[in-house]
């Protein structure tokens, strides 16, 4: 009886350790893992918050203004991969590479940032797909 | 009748929120302890439900595990509600148009006013809870009641980040 | 230890769950109400240890009440979990919070399911009151870490 306590409670103990990781959100609630875009434009707002930051971006596709709002890490995890409040300006070029929304064509979940002068950022949230974007 | 969208674009805008909603680590301890009270207080409210309905701890009397239990729930339930209203002065908007945001105040009232009518209708039978039958029959449907409805609110708190609804 | 976590990434169920939008959340959802019933039944116990149940009731019995549900929650939280980790593994093995946790996590469920459980159910009186408030005080504070550690990798992890 105790072997089995012991056992129910360490499995159940390490798959509630896992669950976290997830906490806030589900990346396949949300988003298509199988729509990775490429997006090129312009910033017009990026939202540095918390839990997740937004950047705002306008590309031209065909003519006309698509307006994408995009999800990334958190301001301590941005931070942490190099990234500042003060490298976002309204009006900057940028390029975002991440996956659509599932059920909004205007939304995609952000996972790298290339700014005009060529540096590169990762900012995906914890929990997204393992597609390698991340630094390791 | 006005709208309170200008309010909560005032609340989003100050400095204290503003620095909250960007803040590396005021945020996250504030996030963090809102789920931990979170599940203290609702993890003790469920044992509680469990004695009420008899599905544990039935050698122990009701008023006594109640007694015992209330203020742990209680000092659990305020930081859980202070650090809640913190989280929506962040980002009022966002959650005032979130249907799973709306859908658990609703609940977490219901399940309030469930709680108080049963306190209500016993309180002045506090020593005979457990001969009582008209007592042990209120405590069976209000722990019933209460199960589901915390239920409810915690699984409707964990849709909140979902954009399945505009 | 990264085989595992490939072959986890590759399950059909994970699959499944990656391509459904439900699935995953009210999974997720359920396992939360899981935990929160398995930390529930932790804190009783822990407050009984630490000397605030009712006087004369009996710790033993509410030790073995309170073990019923936590093993009930905890084949509940297994359930909910499985298809969560195995869906995310190879994002959960690169995080040094996450690996933390288990590390701490592991240490909690041995202390819980041992020197814990054995001061709960012993006699009243056999043991001396500060083993079992500190047994108690160190439970409690814990699964407390395990859940903060958790909370925190979305952050810095």
């Amino acid at each position: 009886m105790k072997t089995k306590t012991i056992l129910v409670l360490l499995a159940a103990g390490a798959l509630w350790a896992v669950q976290p990781v997830q906490a806030h959100h589900a990346f396949a609630a949300e988003y298509d893992q199988s729509k990775p875009v490429t997006l090129n434009g312009i910033i017009t707002r990026m939202e540095w918050a918390n839990p997740h930051g937004w950047i705002y971006l306008d590309t031209k596709e065909g003519g006309a203004v698509k307006h994408w709002m995009i999800e990334t890490a958190a301001p301590s995890q941005l931070s942490r991969h190099g990234l500042k409040k003060a490298d976002f300006t309204d009006g900057m070029t940028a390029m975002v590479k991440g996956y659509q929304g599932k059920t909004d064509p205007g939304l995609a979940n952000g996972r790298t940032l290339v700014l005009k002068d060529g540096r590169s950022f990762y900012i995906g949230s914890v929990g997204g797909p393992n597609d390698g974007a991340e630094p390791r | 009748m006005p709208s309170i969208v200008p309010t909560f674009e005032w609340l989003e805008g100050l400095a204290w929120t503003t620095a909250l909603r960007e803040s590396p680590y005021g945020y996250p301890l504030i996030e963090t302890s809102h789920v931990a009270c979170i599940v203290i207080f609702a993890g003790l409210v469920i044992m509680m439900d469990l004695r009420l309905v008899g599905l544990a701890f039935t050698n122990a009397p009701l008023a006594q595990i109640q007694r015992r239990l209330f203020p742990w729930q209680m000092g659990a339930f305020v930081p859980s509600t202070a650090t809640g209203i913190l989280l929506f002065c962040v980002d009022p908007l966002r959650y005032y148009l979130n249907v799973f945001f709306l859908a658990k105040l609703v609940l977490l009232v219901l399940a309030g006013l469930n709680a108080l009518a049963f306190h209500l209708k016993t309180y002045r039978r506090a020593d005979r809870w457990d001969e009582d039958s008209q007592v042990t029959a209120l405590a069976r449907f209000a722990g019933a009641a209460s199960l589901l409805l915390w239920s409810a609110t915690i699984i409707s708190s964990r849709l909140i980040p979902n954009n399945w609804f505009k | 230890m990264l085989p595992f976590f490939q072959w986890c990434d590759g399950l059909a169920m994970s699959q499944a769950y990656r391509d459904s939008t439900y699935l995953f959340p009210l999974t997720q959802a359920l396992h939360i109400l899981a935990v929160t019933v398995f930390v529930g039944a932790i804190v009783i116990g822990d407050m009984w240890l630490l000397g605030w149940g009712p006087v004369g009731q009996s710790r033993a019995s509410i030790a073995r009440s309170a073990q019923r549900v936590l093993l009930w929650a905890g084949l509940a939280v297994l359930v909910t979990g499985i298809p969560q980790f195995t869906t995310n593994a190879l994002t959960y093995q690169r995080s040094w919070l996450f690996v933390l946790k288990m590390y701490l996590l592991a240490v909690t469920l041995v202390f819980t399911a041992t020197v814990r459980w054995r001061v709960a159910i012993a006699e009243e009186g056999r043991l001396p009151s500060w083993v079992t408030r500190a047994v108690g005080a160190v439970s409690l504070s814990l699964w407390m870490a395990v859940t903060i550690s958790g909370r925190l990798i979305t952050y810095y992890g």
